[in-house]
């Protein structure tokens, strides 16, 4: 998607880079299903690695953000729902992003288990359906928005804090 | 999550969960009776060129039934989210399903048995319920901001609506009073404009959002966008105008444009397909995708039927594929994706945290319905090219068997919905 507000394409370009991390992490389940992985397999490696550090880093920044700056300003134009859902959803993610990025480092260290693999799997699974389901909504719902709901200063203002706190 | 949130006041743009539902469900009720009416019909399907009757009686609870009440639910939620303007009230939204859906199961009947008071009284109620629809949505267009392109497939929309209602409404007063001097070919106009035209522009206008939203694609270009609109209105303005004037040409330069506006539409969805970052799109796009196939061959039969190709019962063959074929397995494609979608943004447990779509979707019923719904297309095609009654009630017998595992996978989305409602 492209937007005409630079905060709402920051955000976008979060949610590709979040993204391509769940979708690998999502192959790797498809791919390795109830057999516990090789952690010692590079392509395994590479995707633990970055479910490890990206996901949890991706999640809590960006979803502070929009909390913090996105959320009251549309509930402050009376559209309180979908800022509600938006954040009872991170209230989900947060946590789930903690777990699956606990079991990547973990796996790296250790390697998998039968049982370890199966609560990965679990977790990562219901992280990876939460965060498509989240990110289709913000897509959808709440950068468009940023059109009407950021004037020109604030959007520049905001995203220049943003990306501040990205580098 | 409180309740009283969503339900929020005048300038949120998410509604209740009844407001879309009440129409899913109707929908899906909708669904199983035309598939049942067909089963009982089967020997009328070949033969069917218009007329009162159980086919009849099909067509307006699959059209009106499953189609519009599919399409004006979703709008009603979605329009306000795509437009970033909310609907003026929610009330209107109730007053239309309580005209709709008891005028569509009137009219319905009206034609079954082919009583001409019930089918009038059908007809207005329905109208009545398209006005409210329209005026509603008129008003959301009317407020959209910078989504030229899905709001003019929605002015584009509501142009075919009127054009639709109002010779359906003279076809209806027709069969008692027999004034028309073209019956058959005004009712061919009336199909045409409600399925390509009302049902067509929103399909392709809401695939410019829900496409690239459920796949997470990049946004798609504007112009062909602006193509395949601008062809489609091309195109159902030149097919009506070919009717009134008689002038073939104006038939086949309608087919052209409808090629090209069903060839952009074709290269938009390829493209979002191409771009997107969901590589696992699951059942809901497998009939999607399939539809999107159905459409195009529907538009080659169409052809056929104008040329008066030797297909055997062509005009029947090319209603089933355009209604049965494309429509409805878009739209059931498109609902097994929203409800539990659109269901998630309501639910949520003791815990406070929503429910997760997939704990609202039930898989088992989706595939009996997609493995039904296909071969019901497959087998019903197949009786009508052969004229066969016993292979168009197989079909239509899986279709039934199809519409209720659809229904099964609706009920357990309501079902969950309220259970993880209670348990809050």
């Amino acid at each position: 998607m492209t937007f005409s507000r630079r905060t709402a394409q920051l955000l976008h370009e979060d949610h590709q880079a979040t993204i391509q991390v769940i979708e690998a992490l999502d192959d790797l389940i498809a791919k390795s299903r109830k057999k516990a992985p090789d952690t010692s397999d590079p392509a395994v490696n590479k995707v633990l690695q970055s479910a490890s550090t990206a996901i949890e880093e991706e999640i809590s920044e960006h979803f502070a953000f929009e909390e913090d700056e996105l959320f009251t300003r549309l509930e402050e134009m009376g559209d309180v729902g979908i800022g509600e859902h938006l954040r009872a959803e991170h209230a989900a993610l947060l946590p789930l992003g903690k777990t699956v990025a606990d079991g990547a480092r973990d796996a790296l260290a250790n390697g998998f288990t039968d049982q370890s693999w199966a609560t990965f799997r679990d977790a990562a699974g219901e992280l990876i359906e939460r965060m498509f389901s989240h990110i289709q909504k913000e897509e959808m719902a709440l950068l468009p928005a940023l059109d009407d709901l950021l004037d020109a200063e604030t959007d520049m203002e905001l995203s220049g804090a943003y990306e501040a706190a990205h580098m | 999550m409180s309740s009283t949130g969503f339900l929020g006041g005048a300038k949120d743009r998410l509604l209740p969960v009844s407001v879309p539902f009440r129409f899913f469900l109707g929908a899906v009720l909708f669904h199983l009776a035309a598939w049942a009416v067909l089963f009982g019909a089967a020997d009328w399907l070949a033969g069917h060129v218009g007329g009162p009757g159980p086919i009849l009686a099909a067509i307006h609870l699959a059209t009106l039934g499953v189609f519009a009440m599919t399409a004006i639910g979703a709008s009603y939620q979605l329009l306000p989210v795509a437009t970033r303007r909310p609907l003026a009230r929610d009330w209107p939204t109730k007053v239309s399903f309580w005209l709709l859906a008891p005028g569509i199961c009137i009219l319905t009947w009206g034609m079954y048995a082919a009583e001409i008071a019930a089918m009038q009284t059908g007809a207005v109620l329905v109208c009545a319920g398209l006005v409210v629809f329209a005026v509603l949505t008129a008003d959301n267009l009317r407020r959209a901001g910078s989504v030229a392109l899905v709001a003019s497939h929605g002015w584009g929309a509501l142009a075919a609506l009127i054009a639709f209602a109002v010779p359906g409404l003279l076809l209806v007063w027709d069969f008692g009073a027999g004034f028309l001097d073209d019956h058959s070919g005004l009712a061919a106009v009336h199909m045409v404009l409600a399925a390509y035209g009302f049902m067509g522009l929103l399909a392709l206008g809401f695939s410019l959002v829900l496409v690239p939203m459920f796949a997470l694609s990049r946004s798609l270009p504007q112009r062909p966008g602006q193509t395949q609109l601008v062809l489609a209105g091309l195109a159902l303005t030149g097919f009506g105008l070919g009717w009134l004037t008689g002038i073939p040409a104006l038939t086949w330069a309608a087919l052209v444009a409808g090629a090209g506006a069903i060839g952009a539409y074709l290269w938009l969805m390829r493209t979002a397909m191409a771009r997107r970052m969901r590589k696992r799109l699951g059942l809901s796009f497998v009939l999607i995708r399939a539809s999107w196939a159905l459409l195009a061959f529907s538009l080659i039969l169409g052809a056929a039927v104008v040329t008066g190709l030797p297909i055997p019962n062509a005009p029947a063959l090319f209603g089933f594929v355009l209604l049965a074929g494309w429509l409805l397995t878009f739209l059931t494609g498109i609902l097994q994706r929203i409800m539990p979608f659109l269901a998630s943004m309501h639910a949520a447990g003791a815990s406070g945290l929503p429910a997760s779509p997939s704990s609202l979707t039930a898989e088992m019923p989706l595939k009996i319905h997609a493995f039904c719904h296909f071969g019901a297309l497959a087998v019903c095609s197949a009786g009508i090219v052969l004229d066969q009654t016993l292979l168009v009630r197989l079909g239509a017998g899986l279709g039934v068997l199809g519409a209720l595992a659809f229904a099964g996978f609706a009920l357990n989305v309501l079902w969950q919905l309220k259970a993880i409602r209670a348990g809050a």
